[in-house]
């Protein structure tokens, strides 16, 4: 088991009374691909935001190879251990592709991007030419860059059109199973959900 | 990719940002170096002018003295009050109202000791030193004298004034800058039996350097001897010499500058002058207490002298300049002080712009401290840019500003003592507040000064406006964004 979520419970600390989590105990394993399903409010994107050590629980940990995440420093464990893949996005308007795709890490960009279907003529161009399907992908190439084992994707489909969104869950799939990593998606599509190999249901805390 | 790099391509692919914060940091440093500049224009040119302007020490007899000298000789004279002692001389003379007693000095008992002049003169400190001779009338030879028509001259003598001087570019008229030479030259030591005519009267007898002038005693009833002195100089004045006493024998174009020994001749006093004032001159301004100091301390017999400063403009000059230079020192603090909220402001409107790519960053597992230094590297890239283009202005804006608040400076000294000329009544004339030697320069010093002072700036505004990225969460950054 690569990462671990232990009796974490959560809430804003401007409203303790709601509950955000409430004792999530879950494990992940490599080569996998696992999808969170849930309404809004369940709670799919705090606990993502923990996994990836954005944010430390309220109680209970979060342990990666058995160590909690504080062990290391959060810092540590983002840079290191996880990558993110968010809903809008989150390129840096002022770089390429390709140096967007170098923040993440040591991988080769122009591999990754030819990976995932970007074409050599945008690698130079600003990544806000791109269309949202095309940035992404500079995103999840961004996250293959990393070599941490884990990748942690918020609602990735969210702003794709059906067919790009299929084309990235296609991608997340490939890369949980064939580089053995670690796939956290979370998702309000109950279709796509269903192409995970593990699917978590969160409910609204009553 | 590290800081360095995310920095320097922010720089060049934002050229808004980067030009609004190249603008900012070109002018505080302008500001700054203006300051600078216009501060060491104006120590420098106070230097120099004071300098330029010079200071001296005045010599005059002292008038108590005098009274008491005649008491003392006085007391020498017979029983009735008759006879001469110590250059004193008392007589009776019977008149139709009855005895009378008449009495007068020689040029010896009222003139200045030459032996004290020379002593003063020989003082450390001491560049050059000038005797004036007390105002001498001498009758016109072979030329007219300058007259007004309306005027009824039967009370007047008839004669034009001669001023005597060792070294007329030292006289108090010459020093004030109201007298200056037309043509020729000024008379200098050892110059004997020479003058220098005003224009006017030059004009009106066709005198030309060269010529020689005739004069003649007026005490002389046979008018037989005749003075000869040859015109070396025609002088021209900015206004016309106050006269010292009435009529048209004292009027301005009738001055007639010679050499220190000529007035005495030409009164029948040869070997018996009349020095009325010594002016020593010091010749490092600086020096200027400890000169006088030194002089003081000469064995001779001060009772009988005034020694008065001659350096009220300096006093002037640098209360002036001492303003332009504070004036200067409060711009560049207040540029700093301005300075630092400007760039703190923009450096915050920076930060929170960025807020996504902050979050972004820190969500990639960026430490913070490499976020603020990315911004510091920026700014710092921005403020070498802008020292390039403000180093390189420099010259020319500095040298603007700098002779506009000089100036501006000399104007406003110039406007006081216009307002002030009419309040006091005096012979006393300032010497002119020409100022020279304006020179301002950007040295290496200042483009230092200026350089670590903006890197402070700069450094000190990322600082402060980057506390807000210390505290900064990712999850609160990215769940905003969401």
């Amino acid at each position: 088991m690569i990462l671990e979520a232990k009796n974490v419970s959560y809430y804003y600390k401007s409203n303790k009374e709601a509950l955000i989590l409430d004792n999530v105990n879950y494990g992940f394993d490599c080569g996998k691909m696992y999808a969170i399903l849930g309404p809004s409010g369940a709670g799919k994107t705090t606990l993502l935001s923990l996994l990836a050590g954005l944010d430390v629980p309220i109680k209970g940990q979060i342990l990666y190879d058995g160590k909690p995440l504080t062990s290391k420093g959060l810092t540590a464990h983002r840079k290191y251990h996880s990558s993110l893949v968010f809903q809008n996005y989150n390129l840096i308007d002022y770089l390429t592709p390709i140096e967007n795709v170098k923040l993440g890490g040591k991988g080769n960009p122009e591999t990754l991007l030819g990976t995932i279907g970007i074409g050599k003529e945008f690698w130079k161009r600003n990544v806000l030419q791109l269309s949202g399907g095309q940035q992404q992908r500079v995103a999840i190439a961004r996250a293959l860059a990393s070599e941490a084992k884990l990748l942690l994707a918020d609602e990735p489909t969210g702003n794709l059109d059906d067919a790009t969104a299929w084309d990235v869950i296609d991608l997340l799939k490939r890369i949980a199973h064939e580089e053995n990593k670690c796939v956290i998606v979370v998702t309000h599509n109950k279709e796509l959900a269903k192409e995970a190999d593990a699917v978590i249901r969160m409910e609204t805390h009553t | 990719m590290n800081s360095m790099q995310r920095a320097w391509r922010s720089v060049i692919r934002k050229p808004i940002k980067t030009l609004l914060l190249l603008l900012v940091i070109v002018t505080i440093s302008l500001l700054i170096l203006c300051g600078m500049a216009s501060r060491n224009a104006s120590v420098q040119t106070q230097d120099n002018t004071r300098q330029a302007i010079g200071a001296g020490l005045r010599l005059d007899a002292n008038e108590r003295n005098r009274f008491k000298r005649i008491k003392e000789a006085s007391e020498h004279f017979d029983e009735n009050g008759e006879g001469s002692y110590g250059g004193v001389h008392q007589k009776i003379i019977n008149t139709a109202w009855g005895p009378q007693w008449s009495s007068w000095a020689d040029n010896s008992f009222d003139s200045l000791q030459m032996d004290d002049i020379k002593k003063i003169a020989a003082v450390p400190g001491i560049a050059d030193y000038n005797i004036t001779t007390v105002i001498t009338p001498a009758l016109p030879g072979n030329f007219n004298r300058i007259e007004d028509a309306d005027n009824d001259q039967y009370a007047d003598i008839g004669c034009v004034s001669l001023i005597g001087n060792r070294k007329m570019a030292l006289d108090f008229n010459v020093l004030s800058g109201n007298v200056s030479i037309k043509s020729g030259r000024m008379v200098e030591a050892g110059d004997q039996n020479v003058c220098v005519i005003s224009e006017q009267l030059a004009k009106a007898n066709s005198i030309s350097v060269g010529d020689a002038l005739q004069f003649k005693n007026r005490r002389d009833p046979g008018n037989t001897t005749i003075y000869e002195s040859t015109v070396i100089g025609i002088y021209q004045t900015k206004q016309l010499m106050s006269p010292k006493m009435s009529g048209d024998t004292y009027r301005s174009e009738n001055i007639v500058f010679t050499d220190l020994r000529f007035p005495e001749k030409a009164e029948g006093y040869e070997n018996d002058p009349l020095f009325e004032h010594a002016y020593f001159k010091i010749g490092d301004v600086d020096q200027y207490d400890s000169v006088k100091t030194a002089v003081e301390k000469i064995d001779i017999d001060w009772e009988r002298y005034d020694l008065i400063d001659r350096n009220g403009n300096m006093s002037t000059m640098s209360s002036n300049f001492n303003d332009l230079a504070k004036i200067s020192t409060l711009l560049i603090v207040i540029t700093f002080i301005a300075g630092l909220v400007i760039l703190f402001l923009i450096f915050v409107f920076w930060v929170k712009n960025r807020n996504h790519e902050i979050g972004v960053l820190l969500a990639l597992g960026c430490k913070k401290v490499n976020i603020l230094g990315q911004l510091l590297v920026e700014a710092l890239i921005i403020t070498f840019l802008s020292f390039a283009i403000s180093f390189a202005c420099a010259p020319v804006i500095t040298e603007v500003a700098a002779n506009y608040l000089v100036t501006q400076q000399t104007e406003q000294a110039q406007m006081q003592k216009d307002i002030n000329a009419d309040k006091v009544l005096t012979e006393y004339r300032e010497s002119e507040q020409t100022v020279v030697g304006v020179n301002v320069a950007v040295t290496d010093e200042m483009m230092a000064f200026c350089g670590s002072g903006m890197i402070s700036l700069v450094g000190a505004s990322v600082g402060i406006a980057g506390i807000s990225i210390l505290r900064k969460k990712p999850k609160d950054i990215l769940s905003e964004l969401s």
